[in-house]
């Protein structure tokens, strides 16, 4: 920041990137868990570069529609990203009110804004990404050196789509619900390839991942063999014309977005600052509200944050359904699935996975722990009542699968409620024992805490899920 | 014999250095006492030790003669903590936030509902009483968790800076409330870095500074304790604490 001229476009972008690298800083011992992550990505990229060194990688029709899949399943997580960045910007970020009083253009604000979400896309997808692409094509194969731009360019597409979305849900929708809309399209966004191409499968009864059948629908429908669809492969295998297409293309759009949306982009951040209320009066009784006992108060609590956190609830039931292709897989034909042992399986996973998260927001995405902590109750009882309320809002989705099998055999409906019950205590003792407090907000993102929570609780499911298959198939 | 409303014996707290050292207060029922220091004297580390938020490291506190180390609960279910940040849930609304905390002070429904109502009336807050508190500014979040605290009718209600943040009109709307609980018999305790609060409010005045009571008595003893009789408050406090400020 030294090095620009305060209030300047460079300047303003300088201080996006600080401000979004701290937002990202972690504990020390998470930071050097992330170095030694990177150390190994970066590791097997010398070493599959050090082995590629001789070999040539011609850009053949193949290894460019490979690209192209690649680039659509990275479009779509980027947007994801995009859209909670941008609702990030207008509602969280705060220092739009700063910025739009202080003597900067507001079209200077907001593609510096534009660029900090671009930033901050490219940045997590080039971890990943660049520690194979650059010592592949340092050591050999130049070309390779066109993917930099071409992850530049899609995150530029990216954030303008975003930035859109964002916006003329805002608009549509208003400020309130824009929030909530956004975040439930972010998260359909996140998995739209995943979804679209499983439901394709499921309609051809064809069992093979979500890329595979991406990959052959842009092959069969020649698309991946037009201009337009090896762009991206020519681009990261160094063609210059593609670069520049591609590149330009999307430099381009990030101009137009800057001079469409600011008047939006300004409309949107008003009404961010708007208190976002529904005061009408009420006319009921008080009394409704009030519960006797500590059980009937946290579930009622619980209950009602969850009901005016629809995008939250959304995030939460996203997961079973992408557990449900799974399931369709499992009980093709051609598996010989016995039917009642693997509803059994999935009944007892699916338990774990929603009252894991219930726990976690019951528990660790606590917004007055001071509030509980000062109450004349005991912890462990407070614990065994968020629990219970976990356990409860779960019960009505985590029971179907009991019922379907209750159909084919009812001691096999017996035997999975027991382990279903149990894998979903199981996954909620976990999150007590182990879970780490964060706000509830970040769960909109993800669900945060430790690695090792989730990685037990899914462990633990699938034992207990296993177990369960194992004895309604012996039993039921 | 009657309890002190609170005792604070020898108690010692440090987190880098030492914060509280070798504190001793007492605070008689019914008294509106205000607990005034510089910055980071240890008021707020204080209070958060009687309420159960930090523990002491050493010392013994006493809520109406109950140990806290000893039966915490019961030393809870007759005390009400409001920091200046509000404990309140964005989501809920002031009836559903009161039932809550209702629910958590196990107080019987009925009995719950009918002070709920009468709070939200007298805090000006029953016209809304079913809107969410995220859109409420901070005066009225303020509010909405006054009422949590006061919804279990505390013998004991403490609070760290309830005044900062509010307009005239709430502020003293607020003022009114705690100066009505402590005539009621109830004890108050606040921390505050508005002298003319302490002054025009408070029965009692301690002042805390470097980790110790530094001063304590009525707004006059504390006058002739700083050897001018005529003095503002804020006179007396700045002549009280210059030594610990310069010692810090």
């Amino acid at each position: 920041m030294r090095h620009t001229r305060p209030a300047s476009f460079g300047w303003l972008l300088a201080h996006e990137m600080r401000v979004a690298l701290r937002a990202r800083q972690t504990k020390a011992a998470t930071r050097w868990i992330g170095y030694a992550v990177i150390a190994v990505i970066v590791g097997f990229g010398l070493l599959t570069a050090k082995g590629l060194a001789g070999t040539p990688i011609p850009a053949t029709p193949m290894a460019l529609l490979i690209v192209l899949t690649a680039t659509i399943a990275l479009f779509s997580f980027m947007t994801t990203q995009a859209v909670l960045g941008s609702q990030r910007t207008l509602y969280e970020a705060g220092d739009l009110d700063l910025l739009f009083s202080a003597p900067i253009a507001p079209r200077t604000v907001l593609m510096a804004k534009l660029c900090g979400i671009a930033g901050t896309i490219v940045l997590t997808f080039a971890i990943f990404l660049l520690p194979f692409a650059v010592p592949v094509a340092a050591l050999g194969h130049p070309g390779l050196f066109g993917v930099i731009p071409l992850l530049a360019a899609v995150a530029m597409v990216a954030a303008c789509l975003g930035l859109a979305i964002t916006l003329v849900l805002a608009r549509i929708a208003g400020p309130r619900a824009a929030r909530t809309v956004g975040q439930v399209a972010a998260a359909l966004l996140g998995g739209a390839v995943f979804l679209t191409t499983q439901i394709v499968n499921a309609g051809e009864h064809r069992r093979q991942s979500s890329w595979q059948t991406l990959f052959e629908r842009l092959r069969d429908d020649g698309f991946g063999a037009s201009y337009a669809g090896q762009l991206p492969g020519r681009a990261a295998f160094g063609d210059p014309v593609a670069i520049v297409l591609l590149f330009g293309s999307a430099l381009a759009l990030f101009l137009v977005t800057g001079l469409i949306f600011r008047r939006l982009f300004e409309r949107g951040v008003a009404d961010a600052g708007q208190h976002l209320n529904r005061r009408t009066a009420s006319t009921k009784a008080i009394a409704r509200h009030f519960r006797a006992g500590l059980f009937a108060s946290i579930m009622a609590k619980e209950v009602t944050l969850l009901r005016r956190d629809p995008a939250l609830t959304f995030r939460i039931l996203l997961r079973l359904i992408y557990l449900i292709p799974l399931m369709l897989i499992g009980f093709r034909s051609d598996h010989h699935l016995p039917l009642a042992p693997g509803l059994a399986f999935f009944s007892v996973t699916i338990a774990g996975q929603l009252v894991g998260s219930f726990a976690w927001l019951a528990v660790s995405a606590e917004d007055a722990p001071d509030l509980i902590t000062v109450a004349p109750v005991d912890k462990a009882e407070i614990d065994r009542a968020k629990l219970g309320a976990a356990m409860a809002i779960a019960a009505p989705i985590a029971l179907l699968v009991p019922i379907a099998i209750a159909t084919i055999s009812p001691i096999a409906a017996l035997i999975a409620i027991l382990f279903t019950a149990a894998g979903g205590a199981a996954a909620g003792m976990i999150e007590l024992k182990l879970g780490k407090p964060a706000p509830r907000s970040n769960f909109n993102r993800q669900r945060p805490g430790s690695f090792v929570t989730r990685l037990l609780t899914l462990m633990v499911t699938i034992v207990l899920g296993a177990i369960s298959g194992i004895a309604v198939y012996f039993v039921g | 014999m009657t309890d002190d409303a609170l005792r604070l014996t020898g108690v010692c707290k440090a987190f880098d250095k030492p914060v509280i050292t070798d504190l001793d207060l007492a605070i008689a029922p019914g008294q509106l006492y205000a607990l005034l220091g510089p910055n980071g004297a240890g008021k707020t580390t204080t209070l958060r030790m009687v309420v159960g938020l930090t523990p002491p490291d050493r010392g013994r506190i006493a809520i109406y003669g109950i140990d806290i180390a000893r039966d915490a609960n019961a030393a809870k279910a007759i005390t009400a903590w409001l920091p200046d940040e509000p404990m309140i849930y964005d989501k809920l609304s002031p009836a559903e936030y009161l039932a809550f905390v209702a629910g958590l002070w196990r107080i019987p429904p009925g009995e719950a509902a009918a002070e709920a109502e009468r709070l939200l009336r007298w805090l000006e807050l029953w016209d809304v009483r079913d809107a969410r508190c995220e859109g409420f500014s901070r005066g009225m979040k303020q509010k909405v968790a006054l009422a949590g605290a006061l919804i279990h009718k505390p013998r004991l209600l403490i609070l760290d800076e309830p005044l900062t943040g509010l307009d005239a009109a709430m502020a003293r709307s607020v003022k009114d409330v705690l100066r009505a609980h402590a005539d009621a018999g109830h004890t108050v305790i606040v921390t505050t870095h508005i002298l003319e609060v302490a002054e025009r409010l408070a029965d009692r005045i301690g002042i805390i500074a470097g980790g110790k009571l530094h001063a304590e008595g009525t707004l006059a003893e504390l006058r002739a304790l700083a050897g001018e009789d005529e003095a503002t408050l804020e006179d007396t406090f700045i002549r009280l604490t210059q030594p610990a400020r310069e010692a810090a």
